[in-house]
């Protein structure tokens, strides 16, 4: 697994601070090897990594390798933004802003380094940093009590006999149900299960998405994963896959 | 049966081990201490399953194909060197 380093060169520009100001950004590790010094090292990786003079890079072929580098990249961050701004045409805004600061921002990119990560982070700024902010949306405002009240009925649905079936029955839930119970999460716990469950970033990475502590990350999770059981199992209860919890522990009895 | 009767007593450490194990962030004695107790206990073995059952569903379900006109006009953007708005 790669790991991320910390910030090398401070962006100057205000702006590219806001969005991308941290840990997965640039290194300024000392050992900045040169061409020459990695000659006698004959691996693919590093070959490549070093051919790219990122400093005397030209603007085009600057764009070049960022077209061929970071669209691919395009689906699954519409993906993402779709978990975030919740209707298609939110989401290809908040793609199309993040890719364009990506680009903006590309030269302080560390090629070798986790580049989609990178570019998580920068979806995930603009998300916090722009879009939210224009949504003026009470998102969190009750999420406390909500999820309180949340994690309380999840506790109440614990029982042991009903994992099979429940396993079972959340397997058959139409896509729709499952984007709805992700939906219906607290916003910090959906990004977290959804950056570790879908695109299998390790909790370190999590946490410089999302510019959070480590701890935090794991609490997000595993409350997170906790109250998408419940709001799965509602949904397959609705839909007459699984019967109610408590009815079935009374006839476990 | 494992060390656990109930659901008691494998309910949350044990769990949030699960999910650890899952996300590939258990140290090496960690690591075979749940497995031992996966193979040992059906509770937790349940659990581990249905834990799985979830993460492929949501993988499963969150894929989403970008818009071709989204990519047209980033890469558009790309090219006309239009700067990040403010």
């Amino acid at each position: 697994m790669q790991t991320l380093s910390p910030v090398a060169r401070a962006a100057t520009d205000g702006e590219l601070r806001l969005s991308i100001d941290s840990s997965v950004m640039n290194t300024s590790e000392p050992e900045q090897t040169t061409s020459t010094e990695t000659v006698s090292t004959p691996t693919v990786a590093i070959t490549d990594v070093a051919g790219v003079d990122v400093a005397n890079e030209s603007i085009e072929a600057r764009r070049a390798r960022f077209e061929r580098d970071a669209m691919v990249y395009v689906d699954q961050l519409y993906s993402a933004a779709m978990r975030m701004a919740r209707n298609p045409a939110d989401a290809e805004d908040l793609v199309q802003e993040a890719y364009t600061k990506a680009f903006s921002a590309f030269h302080q990119y560390k090629p070798g380094t986790n580049l989609k990560a990178w570019l998580y982070r920068i979806l995930t700024n603009t998300y916090i940093n722009l879009y939210r902010k224009r949504q003026r949306e009470p998102l969190q405002s009750n999420a406390d009590s909500v999820e309180d009240w949340q994690l309380a009925r999840a506790e109440s649905h614990t029982s042991a006999g009903l994992r099979s079936a429940e396993a079972d029955a959340l397997d058959h839930l139409p896509d729709s149900d499952v984007k709805n119970a992700l939906q219906a999460i607290p916003e910090e716990f959906r990004l977290a299960v959804y950056f570790a469950d879908v695109e299998g970033f390790a909790y370190k990475e999590i946490s410089e998405i999302m510019n959070t502590p480590i701890g935090t990350v794991m609490s997000r999770l595993h409350r997170g994963r906790k109250l998408l059981r419940d709001m799965l199992a509602d949904y397959a209860v609705e839909r007459g896959y699984l019967k109610d919890a408590k009815q079935l522990t009374e006839t476990e009895k | 049966m494992g060390d656990c009767q109930s659901l008691g007593d494998c309910d949350d450490e044990r769990i949030a081990r699960i999910y650890e194990y899952l996300d590939g962030a258990l140290s090496c004695e960690d690591l075979t201490e749940i497995k031992n107790h996966l193979d040992a206990c059906t509770d937790c073995s349940q659990e581990y399953d249905l834990e799985c059952v979830i993460r492929s569903v949501v993988k499963r379900s969150c894929k989403e194909a970008a818009p071709e006109t989204l990519k047209a006009a980033i890469l558009a953007r790309l090219h006309a060197g239009k700067p990040a708005a403010v």
